[in-house]
């Protein structure tokens, strides 16, 4: 087992001036499990990164101080003999997962070290019996499901019989089962086979039980250090730096963010019938004979597991796919029939990925982009992007470009940019992902706010179940393409059966 | 992306490749190339490919052929050239006289033939290369093939990620028009500026998505340095039938060469052997 030694580690980036990381000094003991946590964009994937190795050798930048691992400083080792020490698992699955087939994903790192091929098949097997997913030696990786694809990514760590596990925000993508599945392996990894882990995540709760040890980051540097007993004991810093607790279980809704008996809802504003969608390479139906009503003035969570058809839905009700049967109405309208120009005002979609709406070259001239295309008049519209700004407390960063800030914020212009149409129904696609507590409560706050002021209508898809209990008026339930429950969160949510049937369980 | 089945080593496909490239940038008559396309054609059908691929790779064959052959045939500026049809005369208003009449050539028709059976020679062959071939065998042929690690790699991810690209790319497009963005305008600045902007985010999610997989793979001890040292789970040896192949098309290369730069010796008078005739005749005519 390697012991770990950081010493007055800085870093910054080729592009930056200020420090990413900024003289962190910490060790870690064989065995240990280490909770990583800090406010979006603190400095904890470019930390891992530096303990990994993958920082400095796969990037420039200054690099000041050392990571050493059984003595030796990653920074001068080469990253093949640091990568059979220290193993990263990433994010996004998809992001990191280079092969077809399962088997060749897994013998892909071995293959790189040199290890002959009787013992890679060796190693394979027992790299997916200890993810829980032996036999899928064969499986097609398209195939998988995303809680899947994930602990073949681990298992294509493991199998390199790494003593150090890095994971950085591993089961943001993953719906709670999935995410139970994942770090339950990974604590079996710490305590039976006594591999180190640290563990990068906004989801303190989900890895609080796990760990041994707790480090808080904020702007570079590591402002706690200490055993899991102590580090929640005053929970004044983790407060004040806006990062989840352990014991926080506030589903309580403030005034603004529930619909209240005064705030009539003026009808129906979207009406879906019998809808049907298959994706073209598929043979079963992404989402399957959903039928529902949405009033004006509402706020609806739509929940399931991954691949339920949450994200399909959305994309079906804004137009953006067009359904292989049944109907969807905004105001009236059939979507179908409609060009998807003349849905802007009507209907909005910010995704989960935030930077795929982010075209312009300034924050103004993000939030400017669609009632300028709606050709609203110049007058009008210098004052609609400047409330719009003030409204989502943009106006700071108005003439930076959107790429320079940072995750969160990057999500507040996407939706601001979005909500600047003033559209009938604002759909949002999985706010929670890469988001930490206070950014996420900030922006569903000054959402819903405004929704609920101007009478119109949001659906977002989440995993969250505290934030449909905060937000939401009403939960869709979605499995299997089906839509399994639509009423009140708070029977669906006591209704164990059905939370368990839709992975919202942890 | 389904990969097909292919009886070849990933290093002859690239291989045949360049030697496939070769051969129609050097040949020029017809039937020679449309040897090379029916060869390349083979190669397609030798790895089983799915009717979604047959049918998505005869949407490209017919658009390439046609788009260059109808291009040819009217801008075909060579002399001489032929009249076939006149579709704007000259003496029609304004278009007539300031194009001087459109037309199309018989010669540029022929002249189209030629560039699309050089264009889908190498079309036919890309898709068999990418059909039939895992990232990581791609990547690791490039790798022994003495490629740049650098290039293989960026190679080898821009292929892996197409879907990606073209999925997220569908969904940037779609969401700007839900934001009232239009792409087809009068104004030709205003629709050129739509479309570069439109193309930041796709730009910026596939520098994302590239630097992950890169972080992923030099993480698992993937690294251009050390490539020959790699082992493979599957053997990955190059049999008889690849040898022979590339055997086959080298020599065929190598004669090519051989018989153009005779004939290039005897049309500039630079060597003539009257022994040679036979060659002269058949590099002309055939080739």
């Amino acid at each position: 087992m390697v012991p770990i030694q950081i010493e007055d580690l800085s870093y910054t980036y080729p592009s930056r001036e200020t420090p990413t990381l900024n003289g962190i000094n910490a060790q870690i003991s064989p065995g240990d499990f280490v909770l990583l946590t800090g406010p979006t964009g603190c400095g904890k994937s470019t930390f891992l990164r530096t303990i990994n190795g993958l920082i400095p050798h796969s990037s420039g930048g200054t690099l000041t101080g050392t990571v050493c691992i059984n003595n030796s400083d990653v920074s001068t080792q080469p990253l093949a003999t640091t990568c059979q020490q220290v193993s990263l698992l990433f994010q996004n699955p998809d992001d990191q997962l280079f092969c077809t087939l399962v088997e060749d994903e897994i013998a892909f790192g071995l293959e790189n070290l040199g290890i002959p091929p009787d013992k890679i098949r060796q190693r394979i097997t027992t790299a997916l019996e200890q993810v829980g997913l032996s036999g899928f030696e064969n499986r097609r990786i398209a195939e998988l499901s995303g809680g899947e694809k994930q602990r073949i990514a681990l298992a294509s760590i493991c199998a390199m019989q790494p003593q150090v596990l890095l994971l950085d925000e591993p089961t943001s993508h993953l719906d709670p089962r999935a995410t139970r599945d994942i770090l339950n392996i990974v604590k079996q990894l710490n305590t039976d086979l006594g591999i180190t882990v640290v563990l990068a995540t906004h989801r303190v709760k989900q890895v609080q039980h796990l760990c041994n040890r707790v480090w808080l980051m904020h702007e570079g540097n590591l402002r706690l250090d200490l055993p899991k007993n102590e580090a929640f004991q005053d929970d004044t810093i983790f407060h004040n730096l806006g990062v989840e607790l352990p014991d926080s279980t506030d589903t309580t809704t403030p005034m603004s963010t529930k619909r209240t008996s005064l705030q009539h809802s003026n009808g129906t504003i979207l009406g879906v019938h019998k809808l049907r969608f298959q994706y073209p390479n598929s043979d079963i139906n992404a989402v399957s004979d959903v039928s529902l009503k949405v009033s004006r003035g509402e706020v609806v969570a739509v929940m399931g597991e991954n691949g339920s058809g949450k994200t399909t839905l959305l994309h079906l009700i804004c137009g953006l796919l067009r359904p292989t049967a049944g109907e969807v109405k905004v105001d009236g309208k059939t979507t179908q029939q409609i060009k998807l120009r003349k849905f802007a005002g009507k209907v909005g979609i910010v995704f989960q990925n935030p930077d795929l709406l982010l075209q312009a070259e300034t924050v103004r001239s993000e939030v400017r982009f669609g009632p300028k295309n709606l050709k609203v008049k110049s007058d009008k519209l210098n004052v609609l992007v400047n409330n719009t700004l003030t409204q989502f407390r943009l106006s700071d960063f108005a003439e930076e470009a959107p790429y320079s800030l940072s995750r969160g914020q990057r999500q507040r212009v996407a939706v601001a940019s979005t909500f600047s149409l003033h559209p009938d129904i604002f759909l949002l696609d999985e706010p929670t992902s890469g988001q930490d507590a206070r950014h996420l409560q900030s922006m569903m706050d000054r959402l819903c706010n405004q929704i609920r002021q101007q009478n119109k209508t949001l659906m977002f898809a989440t995993h969250n179940i505290e934030l449909t209990q905060k937000y939401a008026d009403r939960v869709l339930l979605m499995h299997e393409g089906k839509l399994i429950y639509d009423g009140s969160p708070i029977t669906a949510f006591n209704d164990q059966e059905l939370i368990e049937k839709c992975s919202l369980t942890f | 992306m389904f990969i097909c089945k292919s009886k070849l080593e990933s290093r002859t496909k690239i291989i045949i490749m360049m030697i496939i490239g070769c051969l129609v940038i050097l040949l020029d008559s017809p039937s020679a190339l449309l040897v090379c396309f029916l060869a390349s054609i083979l190669l397609v059908v030798s790895s089983m490919p799915t009717l979604k691929q047959i049918r998505l790779l005869l949407i490209f064959l017919f658009f390439t052929t046609w788009g260059l052959i109808y291009s040819q045939g009217i801008f075909y500026n060579a002399f001489p050239r032929t009249v076939l049809i006149t579709l704007v005369p000259v003496d029609f208003p304004l278009i007539g006289k300031w194009t001087g009449g459109i037309h199309v050539y018989r010669e540029g028709l022929f002249h189209g033939i030629i560039q699309s059976l050089r264009f889908n020679s190498t079309l036919v062959i890309g898709c068999y290369i990418v059909w039939s071939t895992q990232p990581r065998d791609l990547l690791l042929a490039l790798s022994q093939l003495r490629v740049p690690g650098a290039l293989a790699f960026m190679v080898t991810t821009a292929l892996h990620f197409i879907p990606v690209i073209a999925s997220e790319a569908a969904a940037v497009i779609r969401s700007q028009r839900l934001r009232g963005a239009r792409y087809l305008r009068f104004n030709l600045f205003a629709s050129v500026r739509g479309v570069v902007n439109s193309f930041r985010p796709i730009l910026a999610g596939n520098i994302r998505h590239a630097t992950n997989l890169g972080e992923s793979v030099e993480s698992r001890g993937f690294s251009p340095e050390t490539s020959m040292q790699r082992t493979s789970l599957r053997s990955s040896q190059m049999g008889r039938l690849d040898y022979g192949l590339i055997a086959v098309l080298s020599l065929c290369l190598i004669c090519v060469i051989a018989l153009k730069v005779l004939y290039f010796c005897y049309a500039n008078g630079i060597y003539y052997g009257s022994w040679l005739r036979g060659l002269y005749t058949f590099t002309r005519e055939i080739l």
